[in-house]
């Protein structure tokens, strides 16, 4: 049950060996089967993370982000199901692998963190115990070198006395520390790529700061890969190499970190930077008032037709309720998804 | 608030609520007048010198204040008084009859925790499946069904049909079977366990099933996947201990229930214990008897929501020394 | 960030793809795709039906004994007496139906007793709180732990010696009807508790605090905004509650002591038990009587609790 269950039509299709990036995630739908009816939670996604590199899968809550990011570990809860896409991961795609094949994989070469620290720890098992059991289960370590492993991680990711933590239960903990716990537990075992679903959200402004710091260091020196998934546009404007816009199950526009805050292609991207309180605007006279997007997402169990954004954008033409838009090319790395931004010559296959 | 304190303000409340239903049972049996009138009512030859001398003997003179202390005050000394029916001191009686109730309640209690305990994994693990359909609508079927009636239904197959098992007694009365008596002991045992073991597996096994269910849904569950833990761990490791935790009270409320309706259970198996002492009592107006049962099973529900709250504090450090 | 935003006037004039429906509309809708809910519906509307119609169908009147003139007691099933007949010489089916109403009438009467003080105290605890909702709810917590059908079993009968040569004796089925107010004055707890919960979480709710401010009455506030957003956790208790009634009578009447003047399926099983090994059938029928009925009643709190609150299900 512990892995979300893959119905995929069509046959695997071969894996084409260029230098291929990290991780590429190919044509994703995970669907909800409800009582009410199938939600398009993720429909038809791709998205890549190079080596050593960050990206940063922005969107409002119920754009799919989250359901996206944990489904490359295949831990989509129920009645989550996987109805297409490849996840290639390191040569493998994931979504054709074992479930002992994957207990391989997560926590080792592929590891993740929460957003909530205070529940994604375990309450009833100490934290020595928590680590050293997945190093332990991973590496075969003795209970003395895993230890002294786990206190060398909580050491990296800046806590003090680490060798007294290890006796100490998750209730003991300020938030801001489990996070850091939760941290040191994706790392014990230096995978080559981190998820991070919004890491920073649950905690205090200060330490929010102080952990993408830490995250921001600790990827440098591990050299590990990240993908960054929030609601921030202020925090992937800090950590991220390259930035993915996701609106209601969708992606929307994929480049460079500068590129987007620079010159943004999609309407949502524009609107949601506009939404976002800037230090160097005024924001008096005439524009008082920080602008909004008008409306609000579409419910995913009655998703409209054509471009899921046209009801809220400023920019539709008619075509838009219509035609689904394809992801066009605009630049090298610079994809976007909109009818008004490229002519049907320039989609990418 | 530390465990210490915590425990100390459950046992002040158990106090409290020792004496209130004491005082109560005390109130409601004197409001019945002179028991030993009432039962010699109808007894020819009996002159009021005698009911007033039994009267003095059994307690039952003197005013309801007076005679309510200096009942409590023996009760704290483990003396319950005399058996008006049986002309035995109530504290031997319930330590005999106590003990053959006991005897079925908790192999049937841990029989049943095992039993659900592994019905319930099963069953959360692979929800929505052919299993756990068949679990579930078996343990709704069984929770609903009364005791009595799972008694009843055991007696007919495995006693009148198959004749295999006694249907009632905790001994034989002629023939020990196999000759020993700790086998026939045994052998008595196992259709009154069997019916306490159904009866409460059905309600564990709900109850375990749905904490657990919830608890795999948690965060550090989808955590501990993510870490790459192999299902067995995750599952037992990590889910299970946390779902036993509301488990646990249940456990309590469950002896309680049980203890409760020993009365039913042993009339179905006519099993000579504490319900069977109990109804013998309140039938025959036997009143040291039933006050000092009813007190016998307060104090031991108090006790076992105490182990309740111990086994907590054992469990699950959030409530350790907070 | 602002991407979470309050819905402004474009979304107001966008068409409504749905209408909403109401809360009872929508929790019914989802009762009838609940199968367990609906086996429960029917097995309790079978269980009504027998107490209404029944007493017209029934094949023999409850109290005729006449097979036992006949040598017939004990007598199995067949053409004459469908379900047989028991150690006394009545017709069990005839006696079975007429137990449904007083079934109904136990489980009914106990939960209405207990609902009244539940809500009462629940709700004044939880919306007085401080020290009123300490003391009042140490009460409910004696009220768990005391061993309730031990004090009950001593209660009727102590109840029942006590009102001998009083004016109490002359009320007909005076005896079921100590035990239907006993079960009541001991099921109210966790309903007290429930709408304890209910009127805090309710007390603060915006819409109550919008009634407030536009000056709406305190016995307004209480029983048209609070208590009917309240209701819906408490309907399930009270089926639980009537299925537990229900049991808990008849395992009374099964040790004998229970209402002599009222037919009750505990009664028949109390009757007829020394005869199990010679007439099944008579301790069978009440029997099954019971756990249909407690099951129906299960079934349906299950399904309520799902109609009603949808995210607790997996």
């Amino acid at each position: 049950m512990h892995s979300t269950p893959v119905s995929v039509a069509e046959p695997a299709p071969p894996i084409v060996g260029q230098p291929a990036p990290l991780l590429a995630v190919e044509g994703l739908k995970v669907h909800f089967h409800t009582r009410d009816g199938v939600v398009r939670a993720v429909d038809g996604v791709d998205f890549q993370v190079g080596s050593g590199q960050t990206l940063g899968i922005v969107g409002e809550s119920g754009s799919g982000k989250t359901i996206s990011s944990l489904t490359l570990l295949r831990l989509a809860p129920p009645p989550a199901r996987i109805i297409a896409g490849r996840v290639l991961f390191e040569g493998e795609d994931l979504l054709r692998q074992s479930d002992k094949r994957l207990t391989q994989i997560r926590g080792r070469r592929m590891a993740m963190i929460f957003q909530n620290p205070a529940t994604s720890l375990n309450p009833i098992l100490s934290i020595g115990r928590q680590l050293t059991e997945i190093l332990r289960w991973h590496t075969g370590a003795s209970r003395q070198a895993a230890r002294d492993r786990a206190v060398e991680l909580l050491a990296l990711v800046g806590i003090s006395d680490p060798a007294a933590r290890l006796r100490q239960y998750p209730h003991e903990l300020s938030g801001g520390m489990k996070q850091r716990v939760g941290i040191a537990r994706a790392l014990l075992c230096e995978p080559a790529l981190l998820l991070a679903d919004e890491p920073t959200t649950a905690l205090d402004v200060t330490i929010q700061a102080q952990i993408l710091d830490l995250l921001a260091e600790l990827r440098r020196r591990l050299g590990m890969s990240m993908v960054l998934v929030t609601h921030d546009m202020g925090v992937v404007a800090r950590m991220a190499d390259r930035i993915t816009v996701m609106y209601a199950g969708r992606v929307c526009e994929t480049a460079d970190a500068a590129t987007i805050f620079n010159a943004p292609q999609h309407p949502y991207t524009r609107a949601l930077l506009e939404s976002m309180p800037r230090i160097d605007h005024s924001y008096s006279g005439a524009r008082r008032v920080l602008p909004s997007i008008a409306g609000r997402p579409p419910d995913l169990l009655h998703a409209p037709p054509g471009c899921r954004f046209h009801d809220r954008c400023p920019e539709a033409i008619p075509e838009c309720r219509r035609v689904m838009p394809h992801e066009y090319l605009l630049a090298p790395g610079h994809t976007v998804s909109c009818l008004r931004r490229g002519s049907p010559g320039e989609a990418t296959p | 608030m530390g465990a210490f304190r915590f425990i100390l303000r459950r046992l002040a409340f158990s106090a409290v609520l020792i004496l209130g239903v004491s005082f109560i049972l005390f109130a409601l049996i004197n409001a019945i007048g002179n028991p030993i009138q009432i039962m010699l009512a109808e007894t020819p030859g009996v002159s009021d010198e005698m009911v007033a001398t039994l009267s003095k003997f059994y307690g039952l003179d003197g005013n309801f204040i007076d005679r309510y202390w200096s009942w409590l005050w023996a009760i704290l000394h483990f003396d319950f008084g005399t058996s008006i029916i049986y002309n035995q001191p109530v504290a031997d009686l319930l330590q005999v009859w106590g003990m053959e109730t006991l005897k079925i309640q908790l192999p049937g209690l841990v029989l049943s925790t095992l039993i659900a305990t592994a019905a319930g994994v099963v069953a959360a693990t692979k929800q929505h499946g052919w299993a756990d359909f068949s679990i579930v609508s078996s343990a709704m079927l069984g929770h609903s069904l009364p005791g009595f009636l799972i008694g009843i239904l055991l007696i007919l197959i495995f006693s009148y049909w198959l004749g295999v098992l006694p249907s009632y007694g905790a001994y034989s009365t002629r023939n020990l079977f196999m000759g020993s008596i700790v086998i026939d002991g045994l052998w008595h045992m196992v259709l009154p366990v069997a019916m306490l073991t159904v009866f409460n597996t059905a309600t564990l096994t709900l109850l375990m099933r749905s904490s657990l269910v919830d608890v795999l849904r948690q965060d550090y569950i989808t955590a501990a996947w993510a870490s790459g833990l192999p299902a067995r761990r995750v599952v037992l490791h990590h889910a299970l201990r946390n779902a036993f935790i509301p488990q646990l009270t249940y456990l309590g409320t469950l002896f309680g229930l049980m203890l409760g309706t020993a009365p039913v259970t042993e009339t179905v198996f006519t099993w000579p214990g504490l319900g069977a002492l109990y109804i013998s009592a309140i039938q025959q107006l036997d009143y040291p008897v039933i006050m000092g049962e009813t007190m016998i099973i307060t104090v031991m529900l108090v006790l076992a929501t105490l182990l309740t709250d111990i086994a907590y504090v054992a469990i699950d450090p959030r409530i350790r020394l907070a | 960030m602002n991407a979470e935003l309050a819905p402004t006037a474009l979304a107001e004039t966008a068409p409504l793809r749905r209408p909403p429906l109401g809360v009872w509309r929508q929790s019914w809708h989802r009762f009838r795709r609940n199968r367990a809910g609906m086996i429960g519906l029917f097995l309790v509307a079978l269980v009504v039906l027998t107490a209404i119609i029944g007493p017209f169908a029934a094949p023999y009147d409850p109290n005729d004994q006449s097979a036992m003139l006949r040598g017939a007691a004990h007598a199995a099933p067949s053409a004459r007496n469908w379900l047989g007949t028991d150690q006394n010489g009545y017709d069990v089916l005839s006696r079975g139906i007429y137990g449904a109403p007083t079934a109904l009438a136990v489980g009914l009467g106990a939960m209405v007793i207990a609902s009244l003080i539940g809500v009462l105290v629940g709700g004044i605890a939880g919306y007085v709180g401080g020290f009123v909702d300490e003391a009042l709810m140490r009460g409910a917590d004696f009220f768990m732990i005391v061993p309730i059908f031990v004090v009950i079993l001593a209660v009727v009968r102590l109840f029942g010696i006590i009102v001998v040569g009083t004016a109490l004796e002359r009320i007909p089925n005076l005896n079921l009807m100590t035990i239907i107010l006993l079960l009541g004055l001991f099921s109210w707890p966790p309903i007290a508790r429930m709408a304890r919960a209910e009127f805090m979480r309710l007390r603060h709710a915006e819409f109550v605090e919008a009634a407030l401010c536009i000056g709406t009455t305190r016995r307004d506030i209480l029983f048209r905004h609070i208590l009917p957003n309240a209701l819906p956790p408490l309907i399930v208790l009270v089926a639980l509650g009537i299925g537990t009634a229900i049991l808990t009578e008849a395992m009374v009447s099964f040790l004998g002591f229970g209402d002599p003047k009222s037919i009750s399926w505990g009664q028949m099983l109390f009757f007829n038990y020394q005869a199990l090994k010679v007439a099944p059938w008579a301790c069978l029928v009440p029997g099954a009587a019971i756990f249909v009925t407690v099951l129906g009643f299960n079934l349906l709190a299950d399904g309520l609790t799902d109609a009603f609150n949808p995210r607790v299900r997996g």
